[in-house]
């Protein structure tokens, strides 16, 4: 018998990546199962996939530490950042999966849905633990490619299966412009590590620095794209209004956390010695995505569109705090993401279940009366769209405040400004929605689908919302040990 | 006496959470529309009480904060639950106790859709503005401030008028950009003040012009739609017309003033400086306000409309009297702000008792009132007059102290003349006359000709005893002012102080002040 030999030495610390190969072995086992459970009870699949997204959590907290640790030869990195991430979209993947229970119910291949949903989050957790472009690219793609096929899982809808193909050739598109700039950088720096090469782009001469300025460029649209920054928005209105409602809840929070958690790591560890370069490239970006996203929101008739647009304005005054590019402006990105996840997902579970036979109440119409007919629902949702709005003693104020904060602190009094200003117009779109909600007739009634999961949703992202609200105080700490040691 | 501060007791922190804890109470456990009435009535009551002792055991010998209360809130940013008060803002936390109690007691009858939602809408309100006018952390103070929006958008917007949807976006709006600005001022402050939100730190500090001058139009802004000043005032029209009764009267009672208090709170002891150089532009904006808002008043069909151009006109003179930094205009401003808030009140609430019975605010609808209504007549015509600043009611006192505050205003500070400028505000008193007059003429005199005037009956009991507490306070302030004006007199004397001491020092302001205006200029 010959002895088995490795052909590398096997890696260190293997079980940082615990989670992720939990992860990857229940996506399997859950596949396995929807093929051997008749349909009718394919809610199985559903809630093993939510028990495994638990028992992932789980692990996650026990193999993180407070500092940074790596495995696979410095591929893989586990910090503090890259744990509450995760815990973030985990947070949502079980969110969305709760709001899927009953909406995704008629359709075929049910099971293969969840399934789909934990290789995104796989990919997900793997491109915020990427400590090298090509973790990132395959964490990056691995999510893509679910998160095409979920958003056009209604196959038999015409709006859900041309979403799913605008948001796939825009996505695709936005994946070569990264490979493309990561080519002249890679071609400069001989590395796809980000310290490393943020250490030799910090060193190169002028000669090699337009190829490292254009590569900056496109690997920096490339991942607008997939934050759905404008001005390469597009895909966003249309992606999340054909996407089941569930998916449009979970991709506006998920996929948003872990590339701008990439953002965030390239920017601070790659493009560091460029900050003035890059400064005032994410200026153009956020002033136009707040401009963009807060103004166009308000001629939207239909509210997932609505809240597409409203996603992109929320992603311009994230990248606010990037711009600050301080401790601060970190921690008030985290703050901000933490909050929205509560608020978005309180918001698609009330969406989710007005529900009048088989019509989804998606129009802004379909809000007017509801404080007569459902008045506990008409104040949460009241709640929340006001915290969207950012208005005090609700979670929103606190994460637009952050992130002011930041900015200012940094002198960018104009920046502020104009955040406040956008942030004041984009009151308008959601407290119309109050408007019709409390001021104005019914007009149709809704036979809302009752179902505890949607209403413990609900009624613990506005909990959570309020609570936040009057005392910000842990949600910050938490997010400020949480960057400890990234900046 | 002192046994209130002896014992540490959080008075003010029960005055802002006693109406929200009714107003829980309200939602979770009580069912009949009745019910909800009385106990919304005791709530407000019970936190009327709570804050009497803000008076009756106030020290009025220093200008120091009193009744204060300090707990960390949000340690990640130094945001501190930090209240207090002084002669200035205490007066308007017990006048906020006591109309909350009158507006509650207005809408027992008009409003009769969605108590429950009506009166928890007014507690809450209730909490947030004694909030404002409690905090003595800048944030604290800024939370309540646009917390107030999410009641008062209901308010207007659920039990308003036709208009309401309109009127309601608007007000919102208005208020929301304006004090979104005063949100990044504060950050500003915060970051040059060394890392502080405490308003008595912020006081203290010495901005240099240039953030004077920037943070003072921030503020301004904030301030000037809420007051409302000409020319950001159109939101207040509207909102008065669209908002039930007890709206307006918190409105113009309460609402109105908080942007005034904005001026004393913030503008003038942390912006000393800026608040002398822009002083000619708030007079001349105030002096447009009384005169120019008094002439549009005389032109209202609607007797809410006219009712609020008056309160316009009327905040005028608070503007006036406090960017003229005497002692007496001052403390004839806060007089005023508190006097208005009951002849205001009472007028809004006049309207609101006939509009109850024929449904209309045109003042054509109406003619002879006096006939069929005659102690009606009698309380308007009250405050009519004292609408007017007749000697003897509260709004002379407050007048008359800015007119002789402005007349002995140091000239060198303002650009026109302060004779001119006293001349200019004292017309206002005969238009104001005009408008007022005519309008009573109109409604109350003469025969009464309709049918549906006819068909009037008198103020019930209930209506009266709203009226009673309202009528008692303008005539007591109006003929004995002397204890208000003794809680006022130190806190404002240390006010006039801190206005009138330049933060710069002698030999660098005037460079700094030449080269920021250039700065601003180019």
């Amino acid at each position: 018998m010959t002895e088995v030999v490795f052909p590398f030495p096997f890696p260190q610390h293997l079980e940082l990546i615990l989670p992720e190969i939990i992860l990857a072995v229940m996506g399997m086992v859950t596949l396995m199962m929807s093929v051997f459970i008749s349909k009718s009870r394919q809610n199985i699949v559903a809630w093993t996939a939510i028990v495994s997204l638990v028992a992932v959590g789980a692990t996650l907290l026990s193999v993180s530490g407070s500092d940074h640790q790596h495995t696979f030869y410095g591929y893989f990195l586990l910090d503090p950042l890259s744990t509450y991430a995760k815990l973030l979209m985990i947070t949502a993947t079980v969110f969305g999966m709760l709001l899927s229970l009953n909406y995704i119910k008629d359709l075929a291949n049910v099971g293969e849905y969840y399934t789909l949903m934990l290789f995104a989050l796989l990919g997900m957790m793997l491109m915020v633990s990427a400590n090298n472009f090509v973790i990132m690219y395959l964490g990056l793609e691995l999510m893509a490619l679910s998160v095409y096929v979920l958003v056009g899982y209604q196959r038999d809808v015409l709006r859900s299966t041309e979403a799913s193909l605008k948001y796939f050739i825009l996505g695709a598109l936005s994946s070569c412009m990264l490979l493309y700039g990561l080519t002249f950088l890679y071609g400069t720096t001989g590395s796809f590590f980000f310290a490393e090469m943020g250490d030799i782009i910090a060193g190169t001469g002028d000669n090699e620095r337009l190829a490292v300025l254009t590569g900056m460029l496109f690997v920096l649209a490339g991942l607008a794209f997939k934050v759905s920054v404008a001005p390469f928005h597009m895909w966003t209105p249309d992606a999340y209004e054909g996407a089941p409602t569930p998916i449009t809840a979970f991709m506006s929070v998920a996929p948003k956390v872990a590339g701008l958690i990439v953002f965030m790591r390239i920017v601070e560890e790659v493009f560091q010695s460029l900050q003035a370069e890059y400064t005032p490239i994410l200026i153009f970006f956020a002033v136009l995505s707040m401009a963009v996203g807060n103004i166009a929101a308000i001629v939207q008739r239909n509210i997932k569109r609505m809240l597409a647009y409203s996603t992109i304005g929320h992603v311009g005054f994230i990248l606010l705090g990037m711009i600050a590019g301080t401790i601060q402006g970190y921690t008030a990105i985290m703050t901000y993401m933490t909050i929205y996840l509560f608020m978005t997902m309180g918001v698609f579970a009330i969406i989710i279940m007005m529900r009048r036979d088989d019509i989804q109440g998606e129009l802004l119409d379909d809000f007017a009366g509801l404080s007569k007919v459902r008045p506990g629902y008409a104040l949460a949702m009241g709640l929340l769209m006001f915290s969207m709005a950012g208005i005090p003693f609700l979670g929103g104020f606190w994460a637009k405040y952050a992130v002011f904060m930041a900015v200012v602190e940094q002198g960018h009094i104009v920046l502020a400004t104009l955040g406040v200003l956008f942030s004041a117009i984009g009151a308008f779109y959601y407290i119309r929605i109050v408007k019709y909600m409390y001021f104005d007739e019914e007009r149709v009634s809704f036979n809302f689908a009752k179902s505890v999961p949607l209403q413990a949703t609900v009624v613990f992202s506005t909990i959570v919302i309020v609570a936040i609200g009057l005392y910000p105080d842990p949600v910050m700490q938490i997010c400020k040990l949480a960057l400890a040691g990234f900046v | 006496m002192e046994l209130y501060n002896v014992l540490d007791f959080p008075i003010l922190s029960l005055a802002i959470f006693l109406p929200t804890f009714g107003a829980l109470i309200i939602w979770l456990f009580i069912k009949n529309d009745n019910m909800v009435r009385w106990a919304a009535l005791l709530t407000s009551v019970a936190t009327f009480i709570v804050t009497l002792p803000l008076i009756f055991s106030f020290d009025k010998t220093t200008s120091h904060m009193q009744f204060e209360e300090f707990h960390p809130w949000i340690s990640a940013v130094n945001i501190n639950y930090h209240l207090g008060v002084d002669g200035i803002s205490m007066p308007f936390i017990v006048l906020t106790g006591l109309l909350i109690i009158i507006c509650i007691g207005s809408a027992w009858k008009c409003i009769q859709t969605r108590v429950k939602e009506y009166m928890i809408s007014f507690l809450i309100l209730e909490t947030t503005l004694i909030g404002v006018f409690s905090a003595l952390d800048v944030m604290l103070f800024y939370f309540f401030w646009e917390a107030l929006l999410i009641p008062m958008y209901l308010m207007i917007g659920v039990w308003g008028g036709k208009n309401r949807v309109y009127a309601t976006l608007k007000f919102f709006l208005y208020t929301l950009a304006g004090s979104v600005l005063m949100l990044v001022a504060l950050l500003a402050m915060y970051f040059e003040a060394g890392h502080t939100f405490s308003m008595l730190d912020l006081m203290n500090y010495k901005f240099d012009f240039q953030w004077q001058f920037w943070i003072f139009i921030a503020f301004f802004i904030a301030f000037a739609v809420k007051v409302p000043m000409w020319p950001v005032h159109t939101w207040l029209p509207d909102a008065h017309t669209e908002a039930p009764t007890a709206g307006s009267v918190i409105l113009a009672g309460i609402l109105l003033k908080m942007g005034a208090y904005g001026y004393l709170r913030f503008s003038l002891p942390m912006l000393p400086d800026a608040s002398q150089y822009f002083a000619p532009m708030m007079i001349g904006l105030s002096l447009v306000a009384i005169v120019y808002i008094s002439l549009v008043a005389m032109m209202q069909r609607d007797m809410k409309r006219l009712i609020a151009y008056s309160s316009i006109a009327h905040m005028g003179f608070v503007t006036l009297g406090t960017f003229v930094f005497t002692q007496q205009a001052l403390e004839g401003a806060v007089i005023g702000m508190i006097s208005h808030g009951f002849i205001a009140a009472a007028l809004f609430l006049c309207v609101g008792v006939m509009y109850d019975r024929l449904h209309t605010r045109e003042i054509s609808d109406y003619g002879g009132v006096a006939n069929v209504m005659p102690v009606f007549a009698v309380i308007m015509l009250l405050f009519s007059m004292a609408n007017i600043a007749l000697p003897g009611s509260s709004a002379f006192i407050g007048e008359i102290m800015v007119l002789i505050g402005t007349f002995a205003a140091d000239p060198s500070a303002l650009v026109i003349s302060a004779k001119w400028i006293a001349i200019a505000a004292t017309i206002s008193v005969v238009l104001s006359a005009c408008y007022t007059l005519w309008m009573y003429k109109r409604v109350i005199m003469g025969d009464a000709i309709k049918d549906s005037v006819k068909s009037m009956t008198d103020i019930t009991f209930r209506e009266f005893s709203l009226f009673a507490p309202l009528i008692i306070l303008t005539i007591w302030v109006g003929f004995y002012p002397l204890p208000v004006l003794d809680l006022l007199h130190e806190s404002v004397a240390h006010l006039v102080e801190q206005a009138t001491t330049s933060k710069l020092d002698a030999a660098t302001a005037l460079i700094e002040h030449s080269t920021a205006l250039n700065a601003v200029t180019h």
